[in-house]
């Protein structure tokens, strides 16, 4: 998938879209929100992490400056400096991520000491992984490739966390001094976390929409990355909330006890029904934006994708008091209480996802007969039907590899990539939804059939 | 002739604006919530008078030390309120909550005249658990009205350290 993208690439744009312009105004925005943060918790956390989140900062912000006078200074070809700038962005971005982790680590497991920490993380990392494989599942006629996909998790799990710690801190505090103790301060608290947190959530889902244009074709791909999103979202808070219950339940004995009863509530009943479906519903805003006509009508599916996230994040939190827990039968009562709150939601995304992958899957069919219709040899007739299926395809590749080894089962999977890419980019041009130029088209046909040299090659 | 086929991404559209009104649904059943709980213009200008928070002795019904606003978990501690200060045509009560915003302590609701016997208001450790769970409490005097709390006369918040 990579080597096709870097053929779209390959094709010049002359004019860059205005959707960067948007992309650098929403990433400076949510810059200055992680500056805030940075200060606030210089000034009322503790010395370690109030240290760590603003030096941490100035040291990054200080490599930025360097690193870009450096290449100003010692690049002067202009496409080689870009190339160059480039790279020092992803390394920077790369730190910033560490960072945020970093002080993530100690905001929120600060409580219960660092081992602890690290066992509960090591508890939710093979439940997110197995909830990340099972997406990329679903995703079965053209997988998002895994970077992007641990990319939207790790932003989800880093830096939505770190945006809202403070935005929700302060409205709790407000809250809890203004407000009557109980269902209304409920409602409150619910309204804040619902806003702020799919906020933060979804401005990743926003920026990959703009910025990652090949890689989001529609309602699907939206809905892959905002649930990647909200599963890292939960892996941290699930981490969390087990640290901090250990730690206030330890000296009772019950330490074990809160935080595996937590990773059950979030790691296995609510790792699809919550903060995953939440999200969600911005990807599948976002998602249908793609391929909607009309920019007013890309608004509005983009604003309706937030409300339906905001609406399901805030009837989990406002309404679960609402269901008492009984000791005599709390354990079915815990798993009624998901189905009931988030069980709708849930199957109302599932209805669009898989409505999405059934309009996504006829969409490439069709495409795939009409590229094999024109004889280009990019796509052979023969090709149609196994393209058509993943169960096949997977066949398709280890037939090669039965004959030409591993480096034949990957040509394979690059070359059925880079088909589905060319389905993929035609449909996106019948459309009118696609900034690229036609030559791009062309460029993935040689692509397609220097694999198939390249694979003819590695069995002969 | 071959009729084209049919879009079905504003199909897709038209789901989610459906949904998103429902979601504006369940906002509105929020705020009709907080209203009912929170309601509007409530605000009477009382104010309760919390003579402070103590370590407390349970056995004996008596007051130890000076007002605190941090305690261990192995201590109990209760409220202090002057209940005479309030109108007597009101019905009022007072609430500990703690850190997962458990009732952990209360008296009444009832007129002042009632509750003037209850002006310790201790916290009770949760059944099942042989001390206070840490974490912020926040004891409030509220005030009430149609059968529910409306308003906030009189709120502390102490720290019960791990």
């Amino acid at each position: 998938m990579g080597a096709a993208i870097s053929a779209r690439s390959a094709n010049p744009h002359h004019r860059r879209p205005a959707r960067y312009a948007i992309a650098i105004a929403i990433a400076v925005t949510l810059v200055l929100v992680l500056v805030a943060s940075s200060i606030l918790n210089y000034v009322y956390l503790d010395t370690v992490a109030g240290s760590t989140s603003l030096y941490g900062l100035l040291a990054i912000a200080l490599v930025a400056v360097v690193a870009f006078a450096t290449v100003r200074a010692l690049v002067h070809e202009q496409a080689e400096r870009r190339r160059q700038f480039m790279r020092a962005g992803v390394v920077l971005g790369v730190a910033a991520l560490c960072w945020l982790l970093l002080v993530d680590v100690i905001v929120f497991t600060y409580s219960a000491g660092l081992g602890v920490a690290a066992v509960c993380a090591l508890a939710c990392l093979p439940t997110t992984g197995f909830a990340l494989l099972v997406l990329r599942a679903l995703d079965r006629n053209e997988t998002e490739p895994w970077r992007l996909v641990l990319l939207a998790a790790a932003w989800g799990a880093v830096v939505a966390t770190s945006l809202v710690i403070w935005a929700e801190s302060l409205w709790q505090a407000i809250a809890i001094r203004t407000l009557v103790p109980g269902p209304g301060l409920d409602v409150s608290t619910a309204f804040s976390a619902g806003i702020l947190e799919e906020l933060a959530k979804g401005s990743a889902v926003v920026l990959l929409f703009l910025v990652m244009r090949n890689e989001f074709d529609d309602v699907v791909d939206g809905i892959i990355y905002g649930a990647a999103v909200g599963l890292g979202f939960n892996f941290m808070e699930s981490v969390s909330y087990m640290t901090h219950l250990y730690a206030v339940f330890s000296p009772e004995g019950l330490g074990g006890e809160a935080a595996g009863f937590q990773w059950y509530a979030r790691q296995v009943l609510g790792l699809f029904f919550g903060h995953a479906t939440y999200t969600a519903f911005v990807g599948a805003g976002v998602g249908i934006a793609r391929q909607l006509p009309d920019v007013r009508q890309k608004i509005f599916a983009i604003a309706a994708g937030f409300i339906v996230a905001i609406g399901a994040h805030f009837s989990w939190d406002a309404w679960l008091s609402a269901f008492p827990i009984d000791k005599s039968l709390e354990i079915v009562e815990i798993h009624m209480r998901t189905l009931i709150i988030s069980g709708p939601f849930t199957a109302a995304l599932l209805a669009v996802l898989f409505t999405g992958i059934y309009i996504e899957g006829q969409a490439l069919a069709g495409q795939f007969r009409k590229e094999a219709a024109l004889g280009t040899g990019a796509i052979l007739p023969e090709e149609v039907s196994i393209l058509m299926n993943p169960w096949q395809r997977f066949q398709q590749r280890v037939r090669a590899m039965g004959r030409g080894g591993l480096r034949a089962y990957l040509l394979v999977a690059r070359l059925q990539s880079a088909q589905i890419d060319l389905a993929m980019e035609r449909w996106h041009r019948e459309r009118n939804e696609i900034d690229a130029p036609p030559e791009a088209d062309g460029e993935l046909r040689r692509r397609v059939i220097r694999l198939r040299e390249q694979l003819a090659a590695a069995v002969a | 002739m071959v009729a084209a086929p049919v879009d079905q991404v504003p199909t897709l559209y038209r789901t989610l604006l459906v949904y998103a009104a429902t979601s504006l649904l369940i906002f509105i059943a929020g705020l009709v919530e907080f209203a009912y709980f929170e309601p509007p213009g409530q605000h009477t200008g009382l104010k309760a008078t919390i003579v402070g928070v103590y370590q407390y002795d349970p056995d004996h019904n008596t007051l130890i030390g000076p007002d605190k606003s941090s305690f261990p978990r192995t201590s109990q501690f209760a409220a202090v309120v002057d209940w005479s200060s309030l109108p007597q045509n009101m019905i009022f009560d007072a609430r500990w909550y703690d850190a997962f915003e458990n009732i952990v302590g209360s008296a009444g609701p009832g007129a002042p005249q009632d509750l003037a016997a209850h002006t310790i208001v201790p916290v009770s450790v949760p059944p099942g658990l042989q001390h206070n769970l840490p974490g912020h409490y926040i004891f409030v005097v509220e005030r009430w009205e149609g059968g529910v709390p409306v308003e906030v006369i009189g709120r502390r918040v102490v720290m019960v350290e791990r």
